[in-house]
């Protein structure tokens, strides 16, 4: 028993040792709770790529008043449970008072509670789920919610004449959250939904799900997935034979979806928060992005991550390094601030106020945007 | 400092979730896989309740007597059942409960989980600091340990023992083994649904994903490695594995490795129950004058 | 989709489902039959399989699917003689209870293994995405055509190997009696080494035809073994035309059974129908072993 306890003592003091605190000198530590690993990790990996883009421009150009940004990078592990403890581990080992928050909305509203609880700053790039930043004044998305992009898919599928559709959604918050605006603005269009069926995320077999939706050949299936989720559903719809206009929202909109799904993605349109990607600012991003990592294909929502630092460090620079500074200083600082995604200023909930809606479609093997 | 408050807590709850387990499995010989099931209706009664409005009190007592109360229910008809069967029943209830969990989102918001769970608040101390949280999972720990132990070393608890080792023999001395067994299985469910309730608050989420099939690999690793059928042993083993489990999430590593770190420490767990099934079924702390063989 | 296309593929789907989860069952209880124990690990030999196949057709060998399938194969049955080798041989003679905690921490050790190497993201065998056949408004993609047929081919292979060789006979009749198998003079050495072989081989090529319809992921063990123990125990340990059987009924269930509850409740299903069929059977098991 002694031995043992001595080898307790040992381990914890290493262990203790090892974590440092962001209290050292000379770098702005901002904590970055993403997926990288884990089966989103493909969002994980994209956001870190932009994030390091912005920091590497930022630093180049002095940095915040000197002080270089540095990035702790936590990984969630694609799970709300490690998103939490990431968190967790952001605020009380790593002492940060900003946190870049996972992807997923679930995730996401995991950790809202803890860093509200803490007293520090949480803001998400890409959570759309309705009411995602409720859980306090110290939490922010730049990302526009879904109750915006409801009506704007309602509209697409009543302007294509698809009175009556069936809706699949991923069982977690963003996609109830989704179908619950959507379904509202639809039934206001005067749209019928013939049949609602959640789905779990990271399966490998939905042909249930698929043979329930398909049946009485619908012409138009709503579908709001994911990425992989999305690429297994079209391939083994394209297998049995089922033939439908797929409509999605914007979580599908990857070019990683189109390469899983291969052929059988062709055809399929959805909304999404539509970026105008001819402005000087966003083309300089794009440059910037093939410079440092030699393709342009940005990875999706990273440009709202992109958006997210240079928003942080300018609350940073005018509310100070701590908590209750930054979370002052960002709505101030993003009011009227326009960043490559577009205009940052944020609504009563801390929300993006205002957000324009286009449609994608696969064709050609491509993500395009749709025109009628 | 806070790594290992953390560390302490956690260890604090698991040795209870064990001690509960091992009253069932070491001193009754009931092997059951599904013990996970009553550690989540503890965490997810407790937790809708507070976040419906009630006192904590209230919260944790309903917690423990509905564990207690699904317990008897399963007990019934599973009890019947011998060895591995009733291990493999157990099992298959616990996932059918975490399925249903999982599904049905208008009661526990399914796979988004409850996030938000405040922490409890008890004769008006509020243990939100993570030293209040300790004193709460250690003095309940403590009491846990106690209360079991009082009960083990009791006649009932030699009785138990005696249904284990041999049932026929302990019938034939007038002992009602079901009777027995279905006691012994109501208390280890309450105290699973203890230590749930102390896990919900601490963790402030919880979903479905917590109280998989892993979480009972790693309770039951706890009790037959640290020796079942003695009451130190579920401690020694909530030590050492919750330790390791633990503490390496709080080590720096980039993110490169933090991807196999996960997978890696589930092997070694996997690899330690089958050395230890090998060599050392009673595991670290022996029992005295206990038998060979799980 | 019709509605009667739509009950008929749904009754297709289920015996699609139903001949995988039979290869399982047979693979499950041809070890519990011999060796007289629930292969808690029995699912990652299915997992693995599939995963094997994905090693093979992937860098550095880059095999297309046939000169890949004997490679695989062969690896899987030396993982389960392995598995055999250095966790159940040491527990010959354990008690039951024993030898499933240790199979399944050889479980928890090889799912987790898998996903060290390969991630825990659902991967697919990168074949080309065809439109299945149609014929009677209901769809059968080329995967599932072969499921059909391997079926029948193993099945067949089984029986002929079970009760038309002497390696069967010996089998059977540890089947019956290890020690009374062991006193007549039968090699049981060799005996069991066959059972494991073959019941890694049902599994392996269960497993990658699963994959080929639906999906890989680490994950995709557990939840099939659960399955495939359930068949077991329709049709008797050690029965494996029970097996057989049990594998349609379970895969029919399932499949049959989301027309009435949600799809999110679909593997709940077949647990559902394990934990009835054991607390209904609390006594006698058929097949039960003497010893």
């Amino acid at each position: 028993m002694k031995k043992f306890a001595v080898l307790v003592a040992a381990i914890a003091a290493v262990a203790f040792a090892a974590a440092p605190s962001a209290r050292a000198a000379d770098t702005v530590k901002i904590g970055a709770a993403f997926a990288l690993s884990g089966s989103i990790a493909v969002y994980g990996e994209g956001f870190k790529k932009c994030v390091d883009l912005a920091v590497e421009e930022i630093n180049a150009k002095g940095g915040i008043k000197g002080k270089k940004i540095e990035i702790v990078y936590e990984d969630n592990k694609s799970n709300p449970k490690d998103c939490v403890t990431a968190v967790r581990k952001l605020i009380t080992v790593d002492k940060v008072p900003v946190i870049f928050g996972p992807a997923g909305s679930s995730n996401f509203m995991a950790t809202a509670p803890v860093a509200q609880d803490s007293r520090v700053v949480l803001i998400s790039a890409q959570g759309a789920a309705v009411g995602l930043t409720r859980a306090g004044d110290y939490i922010f998305r730049v990302f526009p919610s879904d109750t915006l992009q409801g009506p704007h898919l309602a509209r697409l599928a009543i302007s294509k004449g698809y009175k009556k559709v069936p809706v699949m959604y991923v069982n977690n918050d963003w996609g109830l959250g989704l179908k619950n605006a959507f379904v509202d603005a639809y039934k206001k269009m005067g749209g019928t939904v013939t049949d609602l069926i959640a789905y779990d995320e990271k399966k490998t077999d939905y042909r249930t799900e698929l043979l329930r939706a398909s049946k009485g050949n619908p012409p138009a299936i709503v579908n709001l997935t994911y990425i992989n989720e999305g690429a297994v559903q079209f391939k083994q719809a394209f297998e049995m034979g089922i033939k439908t206009q797929w409509l999605c929202g914007s979580a599908a909109r990857a070019p990683k979806m189109v390469e899983l799904a291969g052929k059988a993605a062709e055809g399929v349109i959805g909304t999404y928060p539509a970026v105008p990607q001819n402005t000087k600012a966003y083309q300089a991003f794009k440059e910037a992005y093939k410079k440092k990592y030699g393709d342009d294909k940005i990875p999706i929502f990273g440009d709202y991550n992109y958006d997210m630092v240079y928003l942080t460090a300018r609350a940073i620079e005018k509310g100070g390094y701590t908590a209750d500074g930054i979370r002052k200083a960002l709505p101030q600082v993003a009011r009227g601030y326009k960043g490559v995604t577009g205009d940052k200023t944020f609504d009563d909930e801390r929300s993006p106020k205002f957000a324009e809606y286009g449609i994608w479609v696969v064709k050609d093997g491509k993500i395009q945007d749709y025109k009628k | 400092m806070d790594l290992l408050l953390h560390l302490a807590i956690v260890i604090a709850i698991y040795a209870v979730f064990a001690l509960s387990l091992n009253v069932e499995i070491g001193y009754t010989g009931l092997f059951n896989f599904g013990h996970v099931a009553f550690f989540a209706i503890g965490a997810y009664t407790s937790a809708l309740l507070t976040l419906a409005g009630f006192p904590f009190s209230i919260s944790l007592l309903a917690g423990l007597m509905l564990a207690g109360l699904c317990g008897f229910l399963l007990s019934i008809p599973a009890l019947k059942l011998q060895g591995d069967y009733f291990g493999i029943a157990t099992l298959g209830f616990g996932e059918i409960l975490r399925m249903v969990v999982n599904n049905e989102v208008w009661l526990t918001k399914g796979p988004m989980g409850l996030p938000g769970i405040p922490r409890p608040e008890l004769f008006g101390l509020h243990f939100d600091t993570l030293p209040a949280y300790l004193a709460l999972s250690g003095g309940m720990a403590l009491a846990t340990f106690a209360v079991l132990a009082f009960i083990v070393l009791s006649p009932f608890g030699r009785a138990l023992k005696a249904v284990r080792d041999d049932e026929t023999a302990a019938e034939i001395l007038g002992k009602n083994a079901f009777r027995f067994k279905i006691k012994s299985f109501v208390i280890g469910s309450v105290f699973a649904g203890l230590a749930g309730v102390l896990w919900a608050h601490y963790a402030t989420f919880i979903g479905p994903g917590d109280f998989t099939l892993t979480e009972t690999i790693l309770v039951l690793l706890i009790v037959v490695m640290g020796g079942k059928g003695t009451f130190l042993g579920p401690v020694v083993g909530a030590v050492v594995l919750i330790f390791f489990q633990e503490s390496v999430r709080f080590l720096r590593l980039p993110p490169e490795w933090t991807r196999l770190l996960g997978p890696l420490q589930q092997m070694v767990f996997g690899l330690l129950l089958v050395v230890f099934m090998v060599f050392r079924p009673e595991g670290i702390v022996r029992e005295k004058g206990g038998r060979r063989g799980a | 989709m019709d509605s009667i296309s739509y009950y008929l593929q749904t009754a297709l789907n289920g015996i699609l489902a139903g001949c995988v989860y039979a290869l399982f069952a047979m693979g499950l209880t041809l070890i519990y039959g011999v060796l007289n124990f629930v292969n808690f690990a029995h699912g990652e030999l299915i997992m693995w399989g599939a995963y094997f196949l994905f090693l093979f057709m992937g860098e550095p060998f880059g095999l297309p699917l046939y000169a890949a399938l004997p490679p695989a194969l062969a690896v899987t049955g030396c993982l389960g003689v392995a598995m055999d080798f250095s966790v159940f041989r040491p527990l010959r003679r354990a008690n039951r209870l024993t030898l499933l905690i240790a199979a399944m921490g050889l479980s928890v050790f090889l799912r987790n293994a898998a996903q060290f190497f390969w991630g825990a993201e659902v991967r697919t065998y990168g074949l080309e995405v065809t439109a299945g056949l149609r014929f009677f408004g209901l769809s059968l993609t080329m995967p599932q055509i072969a499921i059909i047929a391997v079926t029948i081919l193993c099945v067949t292979a089984v029986y002929l190997l079970f009760f038309r060789s002497r390696l069967g006979k010996s089998m059977r009749a540890l089947s019956d009696n290890l020690d009374l198998a062991r006193i007549s003079g039968i090699d049981t050495r060799r005996a069991i080494l066959a059972a494991w072989v073959i019941s890694a081989v049902l599994a392996g090529i269960g497993g990658i035809l699963l994959a080929l319809d639906t999906n890989l992921s680490p994950e995709m063990g557990v939840i099939n073994l659960i399955k495939a123990f359930a068949a077991t125990l329709i049709g008797g340990v050690g029965n494996l035309w029970g097996a057989l059987l049990g594998g349609l009924l379970i895969g029919l269930a399932e499949n049959l059974g989301v027309l009435f509850v949600s799809p999110g409740y679909k593997d709940a299903i077949a647990f559902v129908i394990m934990v009835i069929i054991l607390l209904a059977r609390p006594y006698v098991i058929i097949g039960e072993r003497s010893d």
